[in-house]
């Protein structure tokens, strides 16, 4: 195998476990089923669109996509998502209407076509004899670095299990004082903008257009099915498996082939191992 | 029969009459509605009844398309398209109900993750319909074929649309009367409990998507022979998506608020879309109002406002019928554990449990909190597997199987917090447990299954003190916690099992209650020669009722004897003196 289809393999990878987490965080720990969620990938690509119709410089691309995304996140949780936890279903149907309603807004803003962005670094760099972008190489160490310092911050942190308590028993939660409004919109906006960065990244990769967040929403569900909502570990165990199943077969076959696989193994999974690889401790 | 045919007649007359007042144009669109709410019928009937949720429907719809268009392009003669129609339905009904059996296994709970298997597999299908260009003329599509049996989609066509519509309708209605639906609500309601009661529910749920499945193709057929057109979004997620929206704006819990649902938002999109450009967004926030606030959606609120006008006559007493039964009938057995160990991630609950019951008799298990009384319970039924040693009934090994086998191997069981069918009556609940270990295939279908009465329900109902028998037409929702755990006893009594677990059945009950409540036990055991097995805490029940004591301490067996022995030992006594730990 050549070293560019392992670069690729990582790139695939460690970009769909940035999308993963977000939805893991509000599916794992709110219980939240946000469909949605591929739509905040979306509006996270749109943010180049949006500097570059506004004219503005490329570094305030991050910061747009921040704010946009976490503007759009908080007015939904306060609005639609704070009626629905510990309703899993109803979670589902809600936030399914907000994907629509999403797509639907950006299509009537930005229109149905495709746009392409070019990525802000250029050029290449020269991994053992092997040309590979360097936009990527870049972002493959930045989503490294980013893991790491969450599962740092994950161990020292009590926010998972005021989360826990919280989605467990709120009126309790609330008792034993915490801020259960606080909390919970904290965790919706964070996961959301996750899924927002991981937008941005991708923007320049890609077709950006109003229904690409389907996909995404898919594969990123996926990976957690197989690798479980018990952990950052098990996240990427799932993001490896599901990511490496679809370029590998995509590569060899077709595309329709590598999504045939990756479905095929996530029903599998939902069979004989409805916990995933890493179960929650729930 | 009367409150299925009005309905009906109704439909087929309203519809009669649209391409005499409308005209033909009008009565084409409406029949391409009508053909949407044909498939959201069956999504209503899904996820109304069972509460699971298919969010690829499209892909039944758009698979039995395309093999209509092929089959009318390319199939000669009205009756071999008619049976090609009839296998497609078949393997697609098989398919269906795989795929469902085989995710919904081993989980109690309908969940999210079969919602998104069907969305990928439509979004595989519209993949697969834009690519395979040689079957399906890619995104071009595939057209050039006549109607079924040459039928104008503008005339004659409509009519065909039309006798589908009441058919299905009627079909559903009639459905709904039946006790299969019962038992598809019950897995909604509390699928714990139905599993208890011996009804493998990823079965039920693998036949009611079989169904909409069948609906949601017969609904394709006719979509392509009406269009003359398939294209790869007939069978992608655009569509399913749409289809649920239908199924929830038009209100999934009645037979005709998928086709309201289909006929109001295909109209009012046909009239607004070109000048409102908002309406796409319009059309999503009413569907999140409609579950934030009316989840019964439009024909709730219509039927709301008519029962108001003409309330519903409360239903006449059937007269009972002795029910058959029980199909497994077996003989009260000794329960054995050996070294039973349970752990859960680092928590060990279970340590090396051991002891063997009589085969009859009353045994009590007694332990402070967290001992692992209910966890032993649990493992009995299957719904937790010992990580090590074995349990078994007599000389069967009972551990590893599912909790829906537990009734079956004759082990019956009421759960600490009672549990019922909450949303339904008093009465429909014992029908559940009636039919619980001795419906046969067709009783599911038979309207007299709601009648049968056993005599040792009937003892317990008619018992002058049970209160249950004032109360069978009320939901059990509006019960006090007392009334619920007679009708859960009640119920686990119905099927009869000769191994009876009650985990605390008298909590919550005022004296009196609990006195009866022990009667009824002990007149249990005395009638059937079972053994009952009961987690209590109240020592003077556990006096008055057991033969043996079990004593469980930190997940082991401290003491197994007859009460007065167990009150004897000092061991037993410092654990409930609060002693050592």
């Amino acid at each position: 195998m050549s070293l560019v289809l392992i670069l690729n393999l990582i790139w695939q990878i460690s970009t769909l476990a940035l999308v993963a987490l977000g939805l893991a965080i509000v599916f794992g720990k709110l219980r939240i089923m946000n469909m949605a969620h591929g739509e905040f990938v979306m509006i996270g690509a749109y943010a180049p669109v949006i500097t570059a119709s506004l004219g503005l410089p490329g570094w305030l691309q991050l910061p747009v996509c921040i704010l946009t995304v976490a503007l759009v996140a908080f007015v939904l949780e306060r609005s639609v998502i704070r009626h629905l936890y510990g309703r899993m279903f109803d979670s589902l149907l809600a936030t399914w209407g907000i994907a629509i309603l999403l797509r639907e807004g950006v299509e009537l803003i930005f229109g149905r076509g495709y746009q392409s962005v070019s990525p802000p670094i250029a050029g290449t760099v020269t991994i053992l004899g092997a040309d590979y972008p360097a936009y990527r190489i870049a972002v493959i160490a930045g989503i490294a670095v980013g893991f790491a310092v969450l599962a740092w911050w994950n161990r020292r942190s009590k926010v998972a299990t005021r989360i826990k308590a919280m989605v467990g028993n709120p009126e309790l939660a609330q008792a034993v004082g915490i801020n259960t409004a606080r909390l919970s919109a904290g965790a919706f906006v964070f996961g959301c903008c996750t899924a927002g960065l991981a937008g941005l990244v991708l923007a320049p990769t890609i077709r950006i257009e109003p229904m690409m967040g389907l996909d995404y929403l898919i594969r990123a569900f996926f990976a957690l099915v197989v690798g479980g909502l018990g952990s950052l570990e098990g996240l990427a165990i799932g993001a490896g498996i599901i990511a490496g199943t679809q370029s590998l077969l995509g590569a060899l076959a077709s595309q329709t082939y590598g999504y045939l696989a990756v479905l095929t193994l996530s029903i599998l999974f939902l069979w004989l191992k409805p916990d995933g690889i890493r179960p929650s401790s729930r | 029969m009367a409150s299925v045919l009005l309905p009906a007649s109704l439909l087929l007359a309203v519809l009669m009459l649209i391409p005499e007042l409308f005209g033909d144009f009008m009565a084409y669109q409406i029949g391409l509605y009508l053909i949407y709410g044909i498939a959201a019928q069956g999504i209503g009937y899904l996820w109304g009844k069972t509460g699971v949720l298919p969010l690829g429907q499209a892909l039944f719809f758009g698979v039995a398309a395309y093999v209509t268009a092929i089959a009318l392009r390319d199939v000669q003669g009205l009756g071999a398209q008619l049976v090609l129609a009839l296998l497609v339905l078949a393997v697609l009904a098989g398919a269906a109900f795989v795929l469902a059996t085989l995710i919904f296994r081993g989980r109690s709970e309908s969940g999210p993750y079969f919602s998104l298997v069907t969305l990928a597999l439509a979004m595989i299908a519209e993949q697969v319909a834009g690519t395979a260009t040689g079957l399906t003329g890619g995104f071009n599509g595939l057209s050039g074929f006549q109607s079924l049996a040459a039928l104008d989609p503008f005339g004659g066509f409509y009519y065909v649309i039309v006798a589908a519509t009441v058919l299905v309708s009627l079909l559903l209605l009639i459905l709904n009367r039946l006790p299969a639906t019962l038992i598809a609500r019950a897995v909604a309601d509390n699928e714990p409990r139905l599993q208890l009661l011996g009804f493998p529910t990823h079965v039920v749920k693998g036949m009611a998507f079989a169904f909409s499945a069948v609906i949601a193709a017969l609904a394709g057929g006719l979509f392509a022979s009406h269009q003359g057109i398939v294209t790869p979004t007939s069978t992608g997620f655009a569509l399913s998506a749409e289809l649920v929206i239908l199924a929830a704006v038009g209100g999934r819990f009645h037979v005709f608020g998928p086709l309201l649902g289909a006929v109001v938002v295909g109209w009012a999109s046909a009239e607004l879309r070109d000048s409102f450009p908002y309406w796409e967004l319009l059309m999503a926030v009413a569907f999140i109002l409609v579950v934030l606030k009316a989840p019964g959606g439009l024909a709730e609120l219509i039927e709301r406002a008519f029962r108001q006008a003409w309330p519903a006559k409360p239903p006449v007493p059937q007269p009972p019928l002795e029910a058959p039964p029980p199909l497994a009938a077996q003989a009260a057995q000794p329960l054995k554990f050996q070294d039973v160990e349970l752990r859960i991630g680092v928590v060990r609950i279970l340590n090396g449990v051991s002891f063997e019951t009589p085969a009859t008799g009353i045994v009590s298990i007694i332990g402070p909190n967290g001992a692992g009384k209910t966890s032993a319970l649990n493992t009995i039924t299957g719904n937790l597997h010992p990580t090590g040693g074995s349990i078994c009934l007599g000389d069967a090994r009972i551990d590893m199987r599912p909790p829906y086998r537990a009734l079956g191997s004759g082990i019956g069981r009421k759960l600490q917090v009672p549990s019922v069918f909450f949303s339904m009556s008093v009465s429909e609940n014992l029908t559940i447990a009636m039919m619980a270990g001795r419906a046969r295939r067709l009783d599911y279908l038979k309207p007299s299954t709601f009648r049968w009465r056993s005599a040792a329900l009937a003892r317990v109902l008619e018992h002058p003190s049970v209160p249950l028998k004032d109360e069978v037409t009320q939901p059990v929702g509006t019960l006090p916690q007392g009334h619920r755990q007679f009708l859960e006893f009640a119920m686990t009594a119905a099927s009869a099992p000769p191994v009876l677990l009650l985990d605390e059945p008298c909590a919550g009950l005022s004296p009196d209650e609990t006195a009866l409540m022990t009667d009824l036990v002990r007149q249990y055991q005395a009638e059937t020669g079972a053994l009952v097995i009961v987690i209590e805490h109240d020592m003077s029940i556990v006096e008055a009722i057991s033969d043996k004591v079990l004593v469980l301490h930190q997940g082991r067996v401290l003491a197994f004897d007859t009460y007065a022995a167990i009150r004897a030992d000092p061991q037993v006594s410092m654990v409930y003196a609060g002693g050592t730990k």
